[in-house]
């Protein structure tokens, strides 16, 4: 076993090697092959390794002593359990498709070998950071996936929204990794060590103590730990006010945009939380934080997808809003249903990318719906595929999303944290606004009249695109059907905390959803897409003119992006001028370094008036000198 | 005598190449003095290997020591020794010696033999500052580093390089002549003994520290730098040649905080306790206010200087946490400091080679001419703002968490330099090497040149291996640095 | 003791006053231009004076007082007397082609150096006011001649006679000062001044009528030696004789003298007036700080390199001064011969150092050409890299920097200094030792940094005789081999002192 949990992580790493480095001795066909074959073996090793932990052999062990600091001694390792076992098998598995997927989609780029090297490179990154054991290894798969989106937003480094964009999305993610460090700093400071076991299991020792941050403010040691921790969440899985990166990595091509901004690395925050579990479990104030970020992200960034007419920044927004479910979830302690929803996610939002890719390519790289419409016809593949997801994220029984969604708000409705209520009533209203919004796109893309030039009609996208549409379609509908076991179930067993609720089969469960709310809201939202877009098609324009500023507000994502550039980029720069050219130039080295220099300058000057070269003043200065001597000694001496 | 080998081989090369250069002209005696440098270079490396292979972990105390008597009137050693703390940065040293005699290969074509050889002595000079026991000749070596820099800068240096250099030496002399009077001063005190080590046991009052502690703080200050004296540094890094940026940064930069740890901690370790808060603020304020005054820099080697200086902000931020976490991370800090800030200035002079010009501005779309270089920039650049696995990351880790140990607000400050160090770093890589070609100069790019590619290849390697791989680094220190910590938090008064 | 033993202490000046004669003679009848005869006799002679102070010193312990006390041959005498018979050969050689070239090279200046050398010797091994005073008067007339040795030169004459006027008072006063003490003390003899003083000091109240006399002289004493070592405010005429004096005879000025001054300062100040020690201490103090601070800040401003490094003597003699003022603390005199040996060192290493800045001024002129200016330096290291290297190596050890022979003259003169707890005068010191630093460094700066001018961008490498060019970069070269092992030479200079009778 030992064996094939190296293979996961660094099998990639090897293919990324391959292409990366030898990119072209091996040629573009070799790299393909080289990182599928990887990518392939690490995938059937996740599965075996899946099967085996079902089997309840969890391990956890270290790979070699990274550092020693005094004396504390840093290990990397790993730890596989259900929890990881999951996400190696998801990581893996989309991460397969989208290698597969790309060989037809980056067809024509010339960065060819070097795209395989970057994603086989994600996919180590990001099993290093499901399969760590301790914080630090976390922090390594932290950054290192957050390098990698960085090189992947900007592969196209030509374009200077892209390279924008990847810088963008680089810093604020620093800011997340910012406060997750404090909160490894913390942990470390407090706790001792970096393991998760060693932490975990002092947890409960130390769930009454507090520090004083600020003066006489003591706070619980674990909810500023928490906290620390979450901020690190927000960066990476797009949490609001930290969610302005993930729409414009939208300047990333399109299987990116599937395996990295939808399916796998944005839910690392989510993973994290998951993990640090046992620790959220004992600060309520954190959870109430996680629960209502949560609820804000879902609801309002599900808003402005409606807004939107890039096919590709609908689902970008449409993945913020899911990933805001997720996080309600892990504020109300519903860790499983997270992660449930992570999985289905992973599945129908990765299907959703691709699928939109096949469009793109299709229309020759046209990414605006209102240039679409009528596609149906000609890509039925693509159509029915994207269809399959589009109900799925809707949450509509008996499809992945439903099921998932539906445990969420049921997990959220029954939470006590504070803020649970707007939680509750912020992913309950979103339930709507998803379903809107995905058929939305359904319809403007796929129905209607065909606004694109019909000269030279699209045409359905080759196999390589279409096999992992349908192999993505596949555990879009099926994957809910395990909400017994993970959920419900004691799937994660001990690997994450656990609130109990009541549970009566799938059956019961799926008839439960049919009445109850969420179902319902849901169709209505297809409904009214249906009707704004297929119907009525004049309506979104007056509705958008009725609403006037507020629309504008939710289309302008509510200027989040341009009050960070004037206050933080534009501010950071006017203060390091200032410092520059005030502190360093004018202050230090004007007054006092050439101010010193020009001072002696100066008293030089007037030191040489006195050699006038006159024997006189000459004499004259020797007298003064014995004089001053005489009468100082005379004063020295009547002093006695 | 191994640290003897290390000290005269550099040098004696240096005379060496002089001679040679003086006697013979053309340009084959050129070449031969580049090989001359470049095995002196070499041979100096391997004597230092020994060092690291053959150190004791155990022993916490001075190693390979050599003492003989060599001015008795006053007492002063040839005292050599190293330990944990200083062992690693004799092998910085030398190694990057080597890569800056093959940096300058065919970039320098005037007066070569003074330039080599002004390298090699000065190599020879700082191995000797790293390895002295003996506080004068501490002080002989630290001041005669300044000669060949001040030469370096000023014959090889920019348009400005006077300016620079006079700067650079007035600047540092200053410092250095205030310690001088520390270490008479102690010299009484201890009845005549120059020996670091008996300082180290020597009792002083408060008082007298304090005194003491100000008369190291500037000599030390000044070379780290550490705001606000650290104006010298980017005038000096700015019109520096290549090379001499990169020992500049490499290694002249860590004779101050290697001072701290030799002198300050260990003999004033009251004065360093009661004025840590002190040292702490500036630190901090060196890696914030820095930090910003790098965003804004318009020229690739000022940015690079600025960022230097960010970075010695933590190291001193390290030495005055006063716990192993700190300490440590400080001397890996240093050491990978050595490594990432060499290679960000060969970088530069990389291009600085083809274009003539440092300003980020009359840059753009490097990339597409040269995608090796990019690539391996791209790596020293996360390096610069310490991604993990890179040797960027294990020190500022390090020193966080040491800071953090202290206090939350440490960590924080600290901290902000995951955002700016990005900032900065990654937004002059975008700005310079990204983008479409800007403009036909840059269309006109070559991609690196073999002895380009081993230098950075040699780096990165570096870069990699500390970063995946730390722990051979910090072995070696634990045994010095515990003995350190023990002598800080024994009261001497 | 037979007459031989009698005669013995004094043999090199005898031997000198003797061979000087003779030189002169023979000089009469010498026609050739180039004065070879002269300049080898005088190389001769010295040498030989040199075997026979080797010679006195092996025969001399603690010191041989003969003439009544009026001489005194001992350590730091013989020490002296070695260092200012090298400096004088030096500077015969490197005066020569100089003075060739401006046909000054006339049979006085090789008899005046002579001389003035035999006053510089009487200087050193004198034991009794009348002694110093007759030592002083030879040296200084045979320097005032030679500076006025450019006879139609209207800077020169001018500069010889501020020398002669303001020697002339200097003396005057220096004179007075003797005849107060004298008074005082009723003796001439150091010794026998000493002890008086100490007796003086303990009777207590009845001596306070003497007490005045004493300390009044003694100011006016301090003042003469002052004068010649060139401390501020009595520094004045350093500056425009240095400047005017032909750049030979700047040279001598420059080295010789100021050997004989210390000697004097140490005879007197030490050998006769320990006791007074806490009064002069103070005095010699505020010489020092002033020397310093308008030396080094003064040199600054100056575009002439011959008054640059004026004033940069006057600041040098002002560090010389810290050493002597750190001798007795409070009484007690056991830092003494660490303070007084390190002011030793200090103005050896010193001479060394003029003889090899002002040597290289001389190297570089040429026939119709004066090296006098900044401007002059400008590149010479493109011009001459070899010479510019030894210039650098004069100037940073003139800045004090290891690994040069000034760096341990500083340190030593420091250390004292702080041992004797004057903490602030050091750092006063150090700081203005930055200053000068700069000035130095500028020299560096352009030979090295520059452009050479365009009048001399053509000129080929510069050429100078074999011999001149040898000893030059030996002198130089001595320099930073003393940076590296200075212990021989410190370990004489602690000799030396420690051969005074008083310590």
């Amino acid at each position: 076993m030992k064996a094939l949990y190296l293979i996961v992580p660094f099998a990639p790493l090897v293919g990324a090697i391959i292409a990366g480095l030898f990119g072209r001795a091996v040629g573009r066909a070799g790299a393909h092959r080289a990182t599928i074959l990887a990518v392939l073996a690490s995938f059937v090793c996740s599965v075996i390794v899946f099967a085996d932990v079902l089997n309840g052999n969890t391990f956890n062990g270290s790979l070699y002593t990274w550092i020693t600091m005094g004396d504390t001694r840093i290990e990397l390792g790993f730890l596989v359990d259900r929890l990881s076992a999951l996400m190696m098998v998801v990581v893996t598995f989309v991460s397969l498709m989208v290698h597969i997927y790309t060989i037809g989609y980056m067809a024509e780029d010339p960065g060819y070998q070097r795209f395989f090297a970057y994603i086989s490179l994600f996919t180590f990154s990001m099993l290093m950071l499901v399969m760590a054991n301790n914080f630090l290894q976390l922090f390594f798969g932290w950054e290192a996936v957050g390098l990698v989106s960085y090189l992947l937003i900007g592969f196209w480094y030509t374009r200077p929204s892209a390279i924008y964009a990847n810088l963008k999305a680089f810093l604020v993610n620093r800011v997340g990794d910012f406060g997750f460090i404090l909160g490894i700093g913390l942990v470390l400071a407090y706790f001792g060590s970096l393991d998760y076991d060693v932490v975990f299991s002092q947890a409960i020792s130390f769930s009454e103590r507090t520090i004083e941050i600020i003066p006489n403010h003591p706070w619980l040691l674990l909810s500023v730990v928490c906290i620390c921790l979450f901020i690190g969440a927000m960066g990476k899985s797009a949490q609001f006010p930290l969610h302005v990166w993930l729409p414009d990595s939208m300047e990333g091509p399109t299987p990116i945009s599937a395996l990295i901004h939808a399916a796998t690395m944005v839910t690392a925050g989510i993973f994290m939380v998951a993990r640090m579990s046992p620790l959220y479990e004992l600060s309520e104030t954190a959870r109430s934080v996680v629960l209502v970020t949560g609820g804000i992200t879902a609801l309002f960034m599900g808003l402005v997808a409606l807004t939107q007419f890039d096919i590709k920044r609908v689902v970008a927004y449409s993945t913020l809003s899911q990933l805001g479910y997720m996080t309600a979830a892990l504020g109300a302690s519903a860790y499983s249903a997270a992660m449930f929803h992570l999985m289905t996610h992973a599945f129908f939002k990765a299907l959703l990318f691709l699928a939109a890719g096949s469009v793109i390519i299709a229309l020759h790289h046209e990414q605006d719906m209102r240039r679409m419409g009528g596609l149906k016809r000609y890509m039925p593949i693509t159509y029915w595929t994207l269809l399959i997801g589009a109900i799925a994220s809707a949450g509509i029984p008996p499809l992945a999303g439903f099921y998932s969604k539906d445990a969420i708000i049921d997990a959220v409705h029954h939470a006590e944290a504070p803020g649970a209520m707007f939680a509750y009533l912020c992913v309950l209203s979103c339930v709507f606004v998803t379903a809107a919004y995905t058929f939305r796109l359904v319809f403007m893309a796929f129905h209607g009249e065909p606004r694109f030039d019909t000269g030279h009609p699209p045409h359905e996208s080759p196999a390589v695109v279409t096999v992992p549409l349908v192999l993505l379609a596949i555990p879009s509908v099926a994957a809910g059907w395990l909400v017994g076991s993970v959920v419900f179930g004691d799937y994660f067993q001990d690997s994450v905390l656990e609130a109990e609720r009541d549970y009566h089969g799938l059956l019961a469960f799926t008839l439960h959803g049919l009445v109850s709310l969420p179902f319902w809201l849901a169709v209505a939202g297809t409904v009214t897409a249906w009707y704004l877009y297929m119907k009525n098609t004049g309506l979104p324009k007056k509705i958008a003119m009725a609403l006037g500023p507020l629309y504008a507000i939710v289309e302008r994502k509510y200027g989040f992006d341009e009050f960070y550039d004037r206050v933080f980029a534009k501010g950071a720069l006017l203060v390091g001028r200032g410092f520059w050219k005030g502190g360093d130039q004018t202050l230090i080295d004007g007054l006092i370094v050439n101010g010193s220099a020009r001072v002696t300058y100066w008293f030089a000057g007037v030191v040489r008036l006195i050699q006038t070269g006159l024997v006189n003043t000459y004499a004259f200065f020797m007298l003064f000198g014995i004089l001053a001597g005489v009468s100082w000694m005379m004063w020295h001496l009547l002093g006695s | 005598m191994l640290l003897s080998l290390s000290i005269w081989i550099p040098i004696a090369t240096g005379v060496l190449i002089l001679v040679a250069g003086g006697t013979s002209g053309g340009d084959r005696s050129a070449h031969l003095q580049r090989s001359l440098a470049l095995g002196g270079a070499i041979f100096g490396f391997l004597v230092t290997l020994p060092l690291f292979t053959g150190f004791d972990l155990q022993n916490p105390g001075m190693q390979f020591v050599q003492n003989l008597p060599w001015i008795t009137r006053f007492r002063i050693n040839y005292h050599l020794g190293v330990d944990g703390i200083s062992v690693l940065f004799v092998l910085l040293n030398s190694f990057i010696t080597v890569l800056v005699v093959i940096a300058g290969w065919s970039t320098v074509e005037n007066k070569v033999a003074q330039y080599y050889a002004s390298f090699l002595i000065l190599s020879g000079l700082l191995n000797g500052v790293f390895a002295a026991l003996d506080a004068v000749l501490f002080y002989v070596f630290f001041e005669s580093t300044l000669i060949p820099m001040f030469i370096i800068i000023g014959i090889w240096g920019g348009p400005n390089r006077v300016y620079a250099a006079v700067k650079f030496f007035l600047y540092t002399l200053f410092g250095s002549l205030l310690m001088l009077i520390a270490l008479l001063y102690l010299f009484g005190k201890s009845g005549g003994s120059f020996e670091i080590l008996d300082w180290h046991k020597l009792p002083l009052s408060l008082g007298a520290q304090i005194w003491l502690f100000f008369g190291f703080l500037f000599a030390f200050a000044v070379k780290v730098p550490m705001w606000p004296v650290h104006t010298w540094l980017p005038d000096a890094h700015t019109e520096a040649p290549t090379g001499g940026s990169v020992v500049l940064a490499a290694i002249l930069l860590k004779l101050g905080a290697y001072g701290f740890v030799r002198f300050s901690l260990p003999i004033l370790p009251d004065a360093s306790r009661a004025l840590a808060p002190m040292m702490i603020t500036l630190s901090l304020i060196a890696v914030v206010y820095i930090g910003l005054v790098a965003l804004v820099q318009a020229d690739m080697k000022r940015l690079i200087a600025y960022s230097s200086i960010s970075h010695m902000g933590f190291v001193t931020l390290g030495f005055f946490v006063f716990n192993s976490y700190g300490v440590e991370g400080a001397l890996v800090q240093m050491i990978s400091h050595g490594f990432v800030s060499a290679a960000m200035f060969l970088c530069v002079g990389v291009m600085y080679d083809r274009m003539h010009t440092r300003m980020i501005s009359d840059y753009g779309g490097v990339v597409n001419t040269m995608p090796k270089f990019a690539a391996l920039m791209m790596l020293f650049a996360m390096a610069n703002c310490g991604l993990p696995a890179t040797s960027g990351f294990v020190g500022e880790f390090m020193v966080l968490m040491g800071a953090m140990k202290a206090n939350f607000w440490l960590a924080f400050f600290a901290g902000t330099t995951l955002v700016f160090g990005a900032a900065y770093t990654l937004w002059m890589y975008k700005r310079v090497m990204f983008g479409p070609v800007a403009n036909d100069h840059v269309a006109a790019l070559t991609d690196l040149n073999g002895k380009e590619a081993v230098v950075l290849f040699a780096l990165a390697a570096a870069v990699l291996l500390m970063g995946i791989y730390p722990l051979p680094f910090t072995e070696v220190m634990h045994g010095s640095v515990a003995e350190l910590l023990r002598h800080v938090a024994m009261p001497k008064i | 003791m037979t007459p031989g033993d009698y005669f013995l202490p004094a043999l090199p000046e005898i031997i000198l006053l003797a061979g000087t004669c003779a030189i002169m003679i023979v000089d009469l009848y010498v026609k050739s231009e180039r004065r070879a005869a002269s300049f080898l006799l005088a190389q001769i002679l010295l040498a030989v004076c040199a075997c026979a102070t080797l010679f006195v010193q092996l025969g001399t312990g603690k010191g041989l007082y003969i003439f009544n006390g009026l001489f005194v041959a001992d350590s730091m005498a013989n020490l002296l007397k070695l260092t200012a018979y090298l400096a004088t050969s030096v500077a015969l050689v490197y005066s020569r082609q100089y003075l060739l070239d401006r046909g000054l090279l006339r049979g006085e200046f090789v008899t005046l150096l002579l001389f003035s050398l035999l006053g510089m010797m009487v200087m050193m091994s004198a034991n009794s006011f009348l002694s110093v005073y007759l030592g002083l008067e030879l040296m200084s007339l045979c320097l005032y001649a030679l500076v006025a040795l450019a006879r139609d030169s209207a800077s020169a004459t001018e500069a010889a006679m501020k020398y002669f006027i303001l020697g002339a008072l200097s003396s005057g006063l220096l004179l007075y000062g003797m005849s107060m003490i004298y008074g005082a003390t009723g003796s001439l003899d150091f010794r026998e001044v000493s002890l008086q003083i100490k007796t003086l000091l303990s009777a207590g109240p009845d001596a306070i009528p003497m007490r005045p006399f004493l300390v009044f002289g003694l100011v006016f004493v301090v003042a003469g030696v002052a004068f010649k070592v060139g401390a501020a405010p009595f520094h004045m005429w350093i500056p425009d004789v240095y400047q005017g004096a032909p750049t030979p005879v700047t040279l001598i000025i420059g080295a010789g003298p100021k050997l004989a001054a210390f000697a004097m300062a140490i005879r007197l100040l030490v050998g006769g007036l320990q006791d007074l020690a806490q009064d002069w201490q103070q005095m010699v103090a505020v010489l020092a700080l002033l020397s310093m601070a308008i030396g080094n800040i003064t040199a600054i401003a100056q575009s002439n390199l011959k008054r640059m490094l004026a004033y940069s003597t006057i600041a040098h003699m002002g560090f010389m001064l810290l050493g002597l003022l750190s001798g007795v603390i409070g009484g007690n005199k056991l830092n003494a011969a660490d303070a007084y040996s390190a002011a030793l060192f200090y103005i050896i290493v010193y001479t060394l150092m003029t003889l090899g800045s002002f040597g290289m001024l001389l190297f570089l002129s040429r026939a119709g050409f004066d090296c006098e200016t900044l401007d002059d330096m400008r590149g010479l290291s493109k011009r001459s890299p070899w010479y510019a290297f030894l210039m650098m190596v004069i100037m940073f050890s003139l800045a004090g920097l290891p690994p040069t022979a000034g760096f341990y003259a500083k340190l030593a003169v420091l250390s004292a200094a702080v041992s004797a707890g004057q903490l602030w005068l050091a750092v006063a010191a150090v700081v203005l030792s930055l200053v000068g630093a700069f000035y130095y460094l500028r020299i560096v700066k352009l030979m090295y940094f520059d452009e050479p001018r365009d009048s001399l961008a053509g000129s080929a490498a510069v050429e100078g005789p074999r011999e001149m060019r040898a000893l030059l970069s030996a002198n130089a070269l001595v320099l930073l081999f003393l940076g590296l092992l200075p212990q021989t030479l410190m370990g004489w200079c602690l000799d030396a002192v420690q051969s005074l009778r008083i310590l």
